[in-house]
């Protein structure tokens, strides 16, 4: 069996949002994958753990885990936990065209009055993605 | 095996003039914790005293663990616990000698619960109850309530007055606490943090009437924050489905309605919004609109 110890997942969550704790969870969890903080194989605390760790009911991480096992993020290996799962296509290609619009509208809207050169801000994004490694995005593949 | 541990059907019940519960329709599921959260004098006292056989209604039915609450058996009684903020305990008794009073009376009295419970905080067997601070009177008080292994626990304000340490003890008590986990929780508070933490379900009472009985996000979900511009001034209230209340900032008018979709802000239009714009709301400001509906401030209709 491998990687069978629990990883360490490194997530905050705060009251008073407009977000309610599950989907912080969920939110959290899918930046430690996508931020290779969480690899692919890697498992997830145990509901009652996570619970534990940031001092809330485990029915709420409960429901935040099978959120994520149903967008596929993670799977359940029966008696022995949750693990992170093989990245593979989710979101159907209008959706990813969608979030891809929105993210980056925000982008623009965020830097448009900085006083940053369009390639200073390219060079910039094209950094932070390489550091994201074999998270999410990845590299422009040749035809 | 019964569905609800709490099932009230048309429940009323009025102090003379007062109407404290009216015509209270309310089914608690078995298990998890549900939130009850209300403004003083909503009714909840009431509703309690009800359920635990301890008041008669006007008119209606309360069933406590699918009994009727107007003739509980010994044995159902047994099976429900009641703290309150006030954590009463007799103040000549040292703590072990309330534990083992306590347990005396419990046939299903769980040791090991006590234990892990108690374990959260500081108390020290031989001390007498005088001598024991709030939190450790509250912790005392859990422990014998968690340990009774009971099928329905009402937890009344539980961490009113405690300090940062003892609340913070208190809520993991409660929380993870290994039980046979067929306790069902009932916990009343007007701390939203707390809530947000701790409810699986969240009860909503206003007035002696039920508002809410969903989850927090599908309460929240409920409840939606407009912003328009109203040159002309807002309308009345009832122009406006599901209005709970109104603010005017700078000039706009911000409103907080319930149980309304996406094609609101066109009706905002249609009575006399220039612009219309939308804000989000987390659980503490939807309660609040909730419990505040029809407090509006001074100029809001202008």
């Amino acid at each position: 069996m491998h990687m069978s110890k629990t990883s360490t997942v490194n997530i905050q969550i705060v009251t008073g949002d407009t977000r309610p704790i599950f989907k912080q969870i969920v939110d959290g969890v899918r930046m430690e994958i996508a931020h290779g903080n969480l690899a692919t194989g890697a498992k997830l605390p145990s509901v009652r753990g996570l619970a534990m760790q940031l001092m809330i009911n485990a029915n709420t991480v409960a429901k935040a885990y099978a959120d994520l096992t149903a967008q596929g993020l993670v799977e359940a290996r029966q008696g022995l936990g949750l693990f992170v799962s093989e990245p593979r296509q989710l979101l159907s290609d209008d959706e990813q065209e969608k979030r891809l619009k929105t993210a980056v509208e925000a982008f623009v809207n965020d830097v448009a009055y900085l006083e940053f050169s369009e390639a200073e801000i390219l060079a910039r994004i094209a950094n932070a993605l390489t550091k994201l490694g074999n998270g999410s995005a990845k590299p422009h593949e040749e035809n | 095996m019964v569905q609800h541990c709490i099932e009230t059907n048309g429940l009323t019940k009025r102090f003379g003039k007062k109407t404290a519960l009216k015509d209270f329709t309310l089914a608690v599921e078995r298990g998890g914790i549900h939130a009850i959260v209300g403004s003083n004098g909503a009714g909840k006292s009431t509703l309690f005293r009800i359920l635990l056989g301890m008041a008669t209604p006007t008119s209606g039915s309360a069933k406590l663990l699918g009994e009727d609450s107007q003739n509980l058996s010994a044995q159902t009684r047994g099976r429900a616990g009641y703290v309150n903020e006030e954590h009463t305990l007799p103040l000549w008794m040292k703590a072990r000698e309330v534990t083992s009073f306590q347990k005396s009376f419990y046939p299903l009295w769980n040791q090991e619960i006590y234990n892990s419970v108690i374990g959260y905080f500081d108390v020290d067997p031989e001390q007498k109850v005088a001598g024991l601070s709030r939190g450790e009177r509250a912790g005392l008080n859990l422990s014998m309530a968690l340990a009774q292994a009971p099928d329905l626990l009402v937890l009344d304000e539980p961490t009113l007055g405690l300090d940062v340490v003892a609340k913070q003890s208190f809520l993991e008590a409660l929380m993870f606490t290994e039980t046979d986990g067929n306790t069902t929780i009932i916990y009343c508070s007007h701390q939203m943090e707390e809530i947000e933490r701790v409810a699986d379900e969240l009860i909503i009472m206003e007035k002696g009437t039920l508002q809410n009985n969903s989850s927090p996000e599908a309460f929240v979900e409920r409840i939606s924050y407009w912003i328009g511009d109203f040159v002309n001034g807002l309308p009345v209230s009832d122009k406006i489905p599901g209005y709970l209340s109104a603010k005017k900032i700078d000039g706009q008018h911000h409103i907080m309605v319930a149980d309304q979709g996406a094609d609101f802000g066109q009706h905002l239009k249609n009575i006399g919004a220039e612009t219309v714009s939308q804000s989000s709301v987390n659980l503490e400001r939807a309660i609040n609109a909730f419990l505040t509906k029809n407090h509006n401030s001074p100029d809001s209709r202008v």
